[in-house]
């Protein structure tokens, strides 16, 4: 089985743009609240520290140069080993004056390391939060006077960091839990949202499908406007194939069926007794009649039928290249050209089907004018109009519309002649085009044709 | 004349050239687009018919190959779509003329002649040089108005020195457009062919036509009547 990557489907796409973006974002998201949480409780901390600094503050008395203290504090937790709240009180020069009971078995290196007794300008609280020790620490250095002496303290209080540690953890797990949670939601919902959103989608290619198979001709219901636009063009596109194809059936069947009576008639004279000549007679001029159907059919199948979206032909060039094209085959005639084009003249159509056009109708002009040929064009009222006129002896008025039909030859001894115009004819009108035949002001015949932008 | 005809449809080259031989040209065939290049780049023809869709190189690219190697042979288009962009693709690349298939040997004649005069100068079929008339259409000679009756090889030897006419043709030069590659150039039936042309023209000897330039070869000494040209 023929398994396709993810990629090629604009839902395979979105979601692993999702799946590779989301959590980036829900991760910064997370660290963000997680800060936010951290800070707010170290604030809570330090708030509540720095209180029991000043706790400890009121309660001490100075005395001489040593410190009294009453015989209970206010705060118990001092009173209770291990309790998690720890005190302590030392001199300018490091020696420890005094320490609360519940740090009794705190070991000193442990004391030490966390308390740092120098770098501690007098006046200005030192916060810190040291992890390894596992303690909250806030730290004040105080100057007393006394008689004129000043004595300088630092008092320490100390907190466990086990509670907020597992009050923090807490709060990340939980949090951790809900942006999962918002993770596998927002996948859920960008899952069903694309799939909702990309849903005329599918449905265009299921139509596509059906019309492939032959179950619709064409794409049906109302698309939302976005898709609209495109299987308008679609239906364009399928009908002018449908119309195509179906034209090439067409000219199929009636090349078989036209081609047959010729054949036939050359298959019952194999039969009957025929003088040579006779017989040639006969051959040539069937040949000429199946000749004339499969060009006239072969032109009319493969010109395009439509206007092609969008596109459009330079005329001036196709004209000029025509002119020295024809010039070259009528060189003995030396005919003069005469071209009168406006500036930008545009045809809305297949370049192919325009030089059948004008090829048909200037070789006439080259063939039947005397010696001067004149092609003007002009862009008026929202139409293309191309005349070519020659000096010849000019078509009679009740001819004019007898020589634009299929297959008519006015004069059978010029080759060619008939199905050219007739061809001309037939393209013209898919374009919904016209072609008149005029007297021209050189003296023969003009050539009139017009194209609707 | 030595035509050269391009054709892949063995059938219709055949025709072709078998047409054009009983026409009194030299005629010469290829099959491939290939061998045709060679060929127009190697020999001097005086027209080429092509048909625009050949194996190997197309009749569009040979025709431009021709004429990018300097040849100004007039070249006759074949086509058998039939479409005008083939045959404005086809005149652009250096064609001169072009017929759709099928199409009646006649007419093809009839074409090519007329290029044929053309590359020559003269713009009418009927060329008159005072008491002499070459109808280059009937490949009929008149002399005072009586059809002079020629071999094929005379006919066609009198109308390469009539369409050079002024030029001095060297015998080499007649030789290669009369006759095909393996034809020997050593006899002398040229001179056989001048002598019988002067006497059937020129009876009493008063017109010499046909002047010899001693060493270089023959001329076609007559100028065109003021209405021939």
């Amino acid at each position: 089985m023929n398994v396709r990557s993810p990629l090629h489907s604009l839902q395979g796409r979105l979601l692993i743009a999702s799946v590779l973006i989301l959590p980036i974002v829900l991760l910064i998201a997370g660290l963000a609240l997680s800060n936010a949480y951290n800070y707010s409780v170290e604030n809570a901390v330090k708030d509540r520290l720095q209180l029991q600094v000043y706790l400890l503050l009121g309660a001490v008395e100075l005395k001489e140069d040593h410190i009294i203290f009453p015989e209970r504090l206010q705060e118990p937790r001092y009173e209770q080993v291990n309790s998690g709240l720890y005190a302590a009180i030392h001199d300018k020069n490091g020696k420890l004056l005094w320490r609360s009971l519940s740090s009794i078995l705190l070991d000193d290196p442990k004391l030490s390391e966390v308390i740092s007794l120098g770098g501690i300008t007098t006046g200005e609280p030192l916060f810190e939060h040291k992890p390894d020790a596992g303690i909250f620490s806030f730290q004040l250095r105080i100057i007393w006077e006394n008689k004129g002496e000043e004595h300088s303290f630092l008092f320490t209080v100390m907190e466990s960091d086990e509670l907020v540690t597992r009050d923090i953890t807490a709060y990340e797990q939980q949090l951790s839990i809900w942006l999962g949670i918002i993770f596998l939601v927002a996948l859920l919902a960008q899952t069903f949202i694309l799939s909702w959103g990309l849903t005329p989608l599918r449905r265009l290619a299921r139509d596509l499908k059906a019309i492939e198979s032959g179950e619709a001709d064409k794409l049906g219901g109302h698309y939302p406007d976005e898709v609209q636009p495109v299987t308008e063009n679609l239906n364009e596109l399928i009908e002018s194939e449908r119309k195509q194809r179906e034209r090439y059936r067409n000219t199929l069947g009636d090349l078989a069926h036209s081609l047959k009576t010729p054949l036939a008639v050359m298959r019952g004279a194999e039969l009957e007794e025929h003088e040579l000549h006779t017989y040639q007679t006969l051959v040539a001029e069937q040949v000429e009649r199946m000749d004339q159907i499969v060009q006239y059919q072969l032109t009319r199948a493969v010109k395009s039928h439509h206007k092609p979206l969008g596109k459009s032909v330079n005329v001036t060039p196709i004209i000029n290249r025509m002119l020295s094209a024809l010039g070259k085959v009528y060189r003995n005639k030396a005919v003069l050209t005469d071209v009168d084009l406006a500036d930008d003249l545009l045809f809305h159509g297949d370049e192919r089907d325009l030089m059948e056009v004008l090829g048909n109708i200037m070789e006439n002009a080259f063939k039947y004018g005397n010696s001067r040929v004149k092609v003007s064009g002009t862009h008026i009222n929202g139409e293309l109009k191309l005349s070519i006129c020659d000096d010849g002896p000019g078509v009679t008025p009740d001819m004019r519309q007898v020589i634009l039909q299929r297959g008519e030859r006015l004069d059978t001894s010029i080759q060619g002649q008939g199905i050219g115009l007739s061809v001309a004819t037939d393209i013209i009108s898919c374009y919904q085009g016209a072609i008149e035949v005029k007297d021209s002001p050189l003296g023969g015949t003009c050539f009139v044709i017009r194209f609707p932008d | 004349m030595k035509l050269l005809v391009v054709e892949d449809d063995p059938d219709l080259r055949r025709q072709l050239v078998t047409a054009l031989g009983s026409n009194n040209y030299t005629v010469e065939e290829s099959a491939d687009g290939e061998e045709a290049l060679y060929m127009g780049e190697e020999y001097p023809y005086d027209l080429a018919i092509v048909d625009l869709g050949l194996p190997k190189v197309s009749g569009i690219d040979v025709i431009k190959g021709w004429r990018a190697a300097g040849k100004e042979f007039p070249i006759i288009i074949l086509t058998a779509r039939g479409d005008w962009q083939d045959k404005v693709e086809g005149l652009e690349a250096g064609a001169d003329d072009y017929l759709v298939k099928p199409f009646h040997m006649e007419e093809l004649t009839a074409r090519l002649n007329a290029l044929l005069r053309r590359a020559a100068g003269h713009s009418k079929p009927v060329l008159e040089f005072g008491p002499i008339k070459i109808d280059t259409t009937g490949r009929v000679v008149y002399r005072h108005d009586e059809a002079v009756k020629l071999t094929s090889y005379e006919y066609r030897t009198f109308e390469y020195l009539v369409l050079n006419a002024g030029k001095t043709i060297s015998k080499s030069e007649l030789t290669e457009h009369l006759y095909h590659q393996d034809f020997d150039r050593d006899s002398n039936v040229l001179e056989v062919f001048v002598r019988r042309l002067r006497q059937k023209l020129d009876p009493n000897q008063d017109l010499d036509p046909i002047t010899t330039v001693r060493g270089l070869g023959y001329r076609f000494a007559l100028s065109a009547s003021k209405d021939s040209e």
